[in-house]
């Protein structure tokens, strides 16, 4: 029961973000950037942490 | 009307110079710092490893010395319109008010209760319930800043308003038009990637600064890789973003470019188009209307500008001539509004709507005319009013060419920074290159002078207008004394000057003790990943 709410508030968000989307993509070309970017180095730079505790579990302990 | 005392508006001009440069020395870090500690919060969360808590916790303490800082020096800012620009609040009050309050009472609330959330909440919340608070922390703070570029955006290039002859007020028809605001836009992206640039490199220069003393390694290890991925890729954004921004300001402002630029002379005037240069050095010369001591790099200009080897940049002399028509139907819509006040003559307004979009541009002839009266312009001494008033339309070239010229190098320098930081980071390779380390901790103040040298581009190159083509800067302050703003201009110098030996003071201190053990309590029983790796 609980995983079929966490489902149902999941895809709730996933279409009020295509939502947002739709409308920052046609009025706000700039502010839809700032959104999808934003996310993008966030991301990249927690992949960067990560990649760094592999190194890490590998043997590699210089920095 | 009798014009505001010149010293007057260029004291007030000091004033909101002066604290917005000192606002926007703890601006960018906000914004940037935000989104690195959600970064970081996101992998602890992820993997469950106490490190990553440790750095949102001893990164989320320096960044709320700054945005307490921050904070104060902000709010003056807001009553500064009312008390120093009363003439711009009547004006464009109704437009302009509407981003301030909705930031107000929106974005700061948002901001400053969450931030409370993520402070106070490490244990009343569970690890995805605060991370969310970080994430809505770090919206929140750009929420912010994204309410005040829209109403600097309106300021630059005036969109959603439209000027009303009975109440002498520019009002709002879209407020769609403008929170949509081209200019809003890329302002706000342009601005708010610059703070994330501030941010890495802060978390950059301080982790450099541990792993040349070899303290925290893993810790500064960490921060370092994390603050340089985001940084390489934020510098790069920022680069190009500038270079979008500049092209639009090409196309609403084109004083502001031919400024930027130092172009005096059309860019094909003296070759064919697409052959000018771009100046990498030059002195400009107010006076002559010309350059000394340049060095460029022909081939340059236009496609930088215009993203075009076919367009010729018209220059600021091109410019200064254009505007002179603009000047006598400017009069014209003055002399009709006049009339129109007076007897409510439909045929005045109808006179007034014909000349309504050069209105402002009447205005900067009233500073010339006989007895600033525009009623006394004849076609006697027209020329000699229009002269001088075409001549008011340029802004300062000097100082716009040179802080644009400072800002640009300072985003490349970044580029070139991270890129170099990012790829030794990757490779583990750090502590073989001190020199890169060192360079880290001495441009960690690099970025905010970048940002500062950004908003004098902007803000002078805008010059002479306070709402580009409605309202002159010189007709848009309070008609104080002149006793009152040396002494509130010295007064704000003093109090500001306080806060920021206060934030060094605090930052210095903190960033010099470290993470602490005592930040993160006694260590969790059971750290787990929320995803657990599969069997």
């Amino acid at each position: 029961m609980g995983k079929t709410f966490t489902f149902i508030g999941l895809f709730l968000v996933l279409c009020l973000a295509l939502l947002l989307a739709v409308v920052a993509g046609d009025y706000g070309p700039w502010y839809f950037a700032w959104m999808v970017g934003t996310v993008m180095i966030v991301l990249i730079a927690a992949c960067g942490a990560i990649m760094l505790d592999n190194q890490r579990q590998n043997g590699n302990g210089e920095v | 009307m009798p014009l505001i005392d010149p010293s007057v508006v260029d004291l007030s001009r000091l004033q909101f110079a002066l604290t917005a440069l000192y606002h926007f020395l703890f601006v960018p870090l906000t914004l940037g710092m935000t989104f690195l500690l959600a970064a970081m919060e996101t992998v602890y969360v992820i993997t469950g490893r106490q490190i990553y808590k440790e750095m949102t916790q001893f990164w989320g303490k320096l960044f709320a010395i700054n945005f307490a800082i921050g904070v104060a020096t902000g709010l003056t800012m807001e009553f500064e319109f009312g008390t120093n620009w009363s003439m711009y609040s009547h004006f464009v009050g109704d437009v302009f008010g509407t981003p301030l309050a909705i930031e107000g009472l929106m974005a700061f609330f948002m901001e400053s209760t969450f931030i409370g959330l993520m402070f106070f909440g490490w244990d009343r919340l569970s690890r995805p319930g605060h991370l969310a608070v970080t994430w809505l922390t770090a919206l929140g703070s750009n929420l912010s800043a994204l309410w005040i570029l829209i109403a600097n955006g309106f300021m630059q290039s005036p969109k959603g308003a439209s000027f009303n002859p009975d109440t002498m007020r520019l009002e709002f028809n879209s407020f769609l038009n403008l929170v949509f605001s081209e200019d809003a836009q890329a302002k706000f992206v342009h601005t708010s990637i610059a703070g994330f640039v501030t941010g890495a490199l802060f978390v950059m220069g301080i982790s450099a600064f541990y792993i040349l003393r070899k303290q925290h390694r893993e810790f500064a290890a960490r921060s370092f890789r994390m603050a340089a991925l985001f940084g390489v890729i934020s510098s790069l954004a920022v680069v190009t973003l500038g270079d979008a921004l500049g092209r639009l300001d090409y196309l609403v402002q084109p004083t502001k470019i031919a400024a930027v630029e130092g172009l005096w002379q059309d860019s094909d005037a003296n070759g064919p188009a697409g052959a000018a240069a771009w100046l990498l050095f030059a002195l400009p010369d107010q006076q002559a209307q010309a350059n000394h001591f340049e060095i460029g790099v022909p081939y340059v200009l236009d496609p930088l500008i215009a993203h075009s080897f076919n367009t010729s940049i018209p220059g600021l002399i091109t410019l200064e001539k254009q505007v002179g028509p603009r000047i006598q139907s400017g009069i014209q819509a003055l002399d009709a509004l006049k009339a129109y006040g007076q007897t409510h003559d439909p045929q005045a307004l109808a006179s007034f709507k014909a000349h309504e979009s050069d209105m402002g541009y009447g205005f900067l002839a009233q500073r010339y005319a006989p007895n600033q009266d525009l009623g006394q312009i004849t076609p006697a001494n027209q020329d000699a009013v229009l002269a001088q008033a075409e001549k008011d339309t340029l802004p300062n070239v000097f100082v716009t060419f040179w802080s644009f010229r400072l800002m640009m190098a300072l985003g490349f320098f970044f580029v070139g920074l991270f890129s170099f930081a990012a790829y030794y980071s990757l490779k583990n390779q750090l502590e073989r290159h001190p020199f890169l380390l060192k360079l880290c901790v001495w441009s960690i103040p690099l970025p905010i002078l970048a940002c500062e040298f950004g908003w004098i581009t902007a803000e002078a190159g805008r010059q002479p207008w306070s709402v580009f083509g409605w309202l002159p800067t010189f007709q848009a302050a309070s008609s104080h004394n002149l006793g009152y703003m040396i002494f509130s201009l010295i007064g704000f110098a003093v109090l500001y000057s306080a806060f920021i030996a206060a934030e060094l003071y605090l930052m210095f201190k903190y960033a010099r003790l470290g993470p602490q053990p005592h930040l993160t309590g006694a260590p969790e029983s059971s750290p787990s990943p929320m995803f657990a790796p599969a069997e």
